[in-house]
């Protein structure tokens, strides 16, 4: 048996999953970093609203006032992110990029049932990332494929969760 | 026989009497069954959630642990008073549930179960109502709270 073999059943043990952990004001928020399709400076993304790279048009994704959450985009750390989930392209204004985390999906743990309502859309799960409890986001939802009005059970989130988990490579 | 018999005594016994937790959010005495508590702490400080569910909009990190914050004090258009507030944990039907209650340090009780009175507010989740000292306190369904459901007196 080769030492790669032995690496390789290694990693098979453990899976994880990869994002971009980001800040909205006081929130942590992660994307799953396969959608990810770069991150940009105001400066580098330029004055349109959307922004053009590698030939995709990203249309602006208002994510703090979808979260109605407060948040500060005019700071020097803000930064554009370009996303995509094969469909749909958003650019995501976020106050901070925090980092990429790589988490193990033991670690990845659902949202408490109590929230009952359309956070339940808006979240895939959440983790905890340098100390801070991060929510996973949808990026369906994010990227507008999900309407808010409809609600949805439990169960049929965390459905919707898998579905979209798949269809953006894999996230918790 | 006499085993079983005396069983029979201690259950009885303890259907006649409940054992609660007085506590106080905004100077409104509130009890909950003992076994309905999962424990009493210092208040930390909870994190914001982005959320529509009423009265649920943050969690609180403990350890390595995280459970949400039930808005009591909200839902009953009070503001907790004393300091440090105190973190009462609820034994949630879906899982454990923070609540911040006032400074006062709760205390045991035990009522007798036909001293227990059908409570008639619409405003949150009870189990009934009991006359401890001389305040008319309401029993909180901690396990149902947030599910807009009236529970009666089971006699």
């Amino acid at each position: 048996m080769s030492l790669r073999g032995r690496h390789n059943s290694t990693n098979m043990l453990v899976e994880t999953a990869s994002f971009l952990v980001v800040r909205l004001g006081v929130s942590y928020v992660a994307l799953p970093a396969d959608g990810v399709r770069g991150v940009l400076t105001q400066t580098e993304a330029g004055s349109e609203p959307a922004v053009t790279a590698a030939g995709t048009v990203y249309q602006p994704v208002d994510l703090a006032q979808r979260l109605s959450v407060a948040a500060n985009l005019s700071g020097l750390e803000m930064r554009i992110v370009l996303y995509s989930t094969g469909h749909s392209h958003g650019a995501i204004c976020v106050e901070q990029v925090v980092g990429l985390a790589d988490v193990e999906r033991k670690d990845c743990l659902p949202l408490p049932p109590q929230f009952q309502r359309d956070e339940r859309n808006w979240f895939g799960g959440m983790m905890l990332y340098q100390d801070q409890l991060v929510l996973i986001l949808n990026p369906l939802w994010v990227l507008g494929e999900l309407a808010d009005v409809v609600p949805v059970s439990v169960g049929q989130t965390e459905q919707m969760v898998a579905v979209t988990s798949a269809e953006i490579g894999g996230s918790c | 026989m006499l085993r079983a018999a005396r069983g029979q005594q201690h259950a009885q016994a303890t259907k006649r009497s409940w054992n609660v937790v007085v506590f106080s959010v905004g100077g409104m005495k509130l009890a909950a069954r003992t076994e309905d508590v999962g424990g009493v702490s210092p208040w930390t400080e909870s994190i914001p959630v982005p959320s529509r569910t009423p009265f649920v909009h943050a969690m609180l990190k403990r350890d390595n642990h995280v459970m949400p914050v039930y808005d009591l004090a909200a839902r009953l258009s009070r503001t907790l008073q004393g300091d440090p507030l105190l973190c009462l944990v609820a034994r949630h039907l879906d899982g454990p549930m923070a609540i911040c209650i006032d400074a006062d340090v709760p205390s045991l009780e035990t009522v007798d179960a036909t001293a227990i009175r059908p409570n008639g507010r619409g405003d949150i989740e009870t189990l009934g109502s009991v006359t401890i000292g001389e305040n008319d306190v309401a029993i909180v369904a901690l396990q149902r709270l947030g599910r807009s459901r009236q529970d009666a007196v089971r006699s």
